[in-house]
């Protein structure tokens, strides 16, 4: 670097500041000029399209114009696939295979629910009871 | 959060209500509205995860007949509950069952294309699309199968799938980089 130039960057920037035109502003050809570029599409566009927020995006080239090909493709098999009906025998048969149920069973209150005891059950409950009594006579006799 | 329900939403599931009140009190026949109302989305997402039809329709089956045995166990939306069935018998055979290769039976799928050459071409497409599918994560193929083959959005996949909408959107968006690595070579 030329020590000429050294402070360059910094003189641009008063310049800029004061309202004045970048060194070489106006002078340089057109072509060499910056000039924004038209959006392009990313894969983000891609996707965004294939979510439905925006619409397929055009103009594409190389490998961003290969991607949408691409999902075009997938797109047509999806939506044959979105297509797809369950075979008509399936409701009968699950309609068949349906078990036994009795509902009002499952939505009555616990207490008018009928109480299911097995033998062991009866025995322990009896001698619960048994000695519940015998406890309570201890007590009334003293 | 301000919770915004479509009228046609509210509509379906006091329909449902309705129906399952029916069917709780003796009307086992009405239960099959409620299958023909939905078995088509389930079979879809069954089919789509499994990559089998007969697995599929086996799914299904079970799925309905354990929300059956369960109704009046439902509150809130059937159909919430029975996708979630569904989704469940699906990662639980997945968990179970270790396959290699799959792919649809061409004889369940009906065909109607103009050559035999295009129908070699979608047969082909089909079967390269399951397989790639299932080297996916559950998760992911989840999702892809909700947005593409099921055709919901993200705000009713996060109902059903009890997440965020980002994060679906992640999954969805891996979900496709993933196939896309996989298959563009062949395909685009």
């Amino acid at each position: 670097m030329k020590l000429d130039d050294m402070y360059e960057p910094n003189r641009r920037g008063e310049a800029a500041r004061e309202g004045g035109k970048q060194p070489g502003e106006g002078s340089a050809p057109l072509a060499d000029r910056e000039v924004p570029l038209p959006p392009v599409a990313t894969l983000d566009h891609i996707h965004r399209w294939l979510d439905g927020e925006t619409p397929e995006p055009t103009g594409l080239r190389g490998d961003q114009a290969r991607s949408l090909e691409f999902w075009r493709r997938m797109d047509e098999e999806t939506e044959r696939r979105r297509r797809v009906v369950t075979p008509p025998y399936v409701a009968a048969r699950i309609m068949a295979s349906l078990p036994e149920t009795s509902f009002m069973t499952a939505i009555a209150p616990w207490w008018k629910k009928d109480v299911h005891l097995s033998p062991a059950t009866i025995v322990a409950l009896a001698i619960g009871a048994f000695s519940l009594g015998l406890l309570a006579m201890r007590l009334v006799t003293g | 959060m301000k919770s915004t329900v479509p009228a046609d939403q509210v509509d379906q599931v006091d329909a449902d209500q309705e129906i399952i009140a029916r069917v709780l009190t003796g009307d086992r026949d009405a239960f099959s509205l409620l299958i023909h109302r939905y078995a088509d989305p389930l079979f879809r997402h069954a089919l789509g995860m499994t990559g089998s039809p007969d697995v599929a329709e086996d799914i299904l089956q079970m799925s309905f007949i354990k929300a059956y045995s369960h109704l009046a166990e439902v509150r809130g939306r059937f159909d919430a509950w029975v996708f979630r069935i569904v989704a469940n018998g699906c990662k639980d055979w997945l968990k179970n069952i270790r396959r290699t290769h799959l792919s649809y039976d061409e004889d369940d799928q009906p065909t109607g294309y103009a050559n035999p050459e295009e129908e070699l071409d979608l047969t082909e497409l089909r079967s390269d699309l399951d397989s790639a599918l299932l080297t996916l994560p559950v998760s992911l193929r989840e999702a892809f199968i909700m947005k593409h083959v099921e055709g919901r959005s993200y705000e009713e996949m996060a109902d059903l799938l009890s997440t965020t909408v980002g994060a679906l959107k992640m999954r969805v968006h891996r979900a496709r980089e993933a196939l896309q690595a996989l298959l563009e070579e062949k395909y685009a």
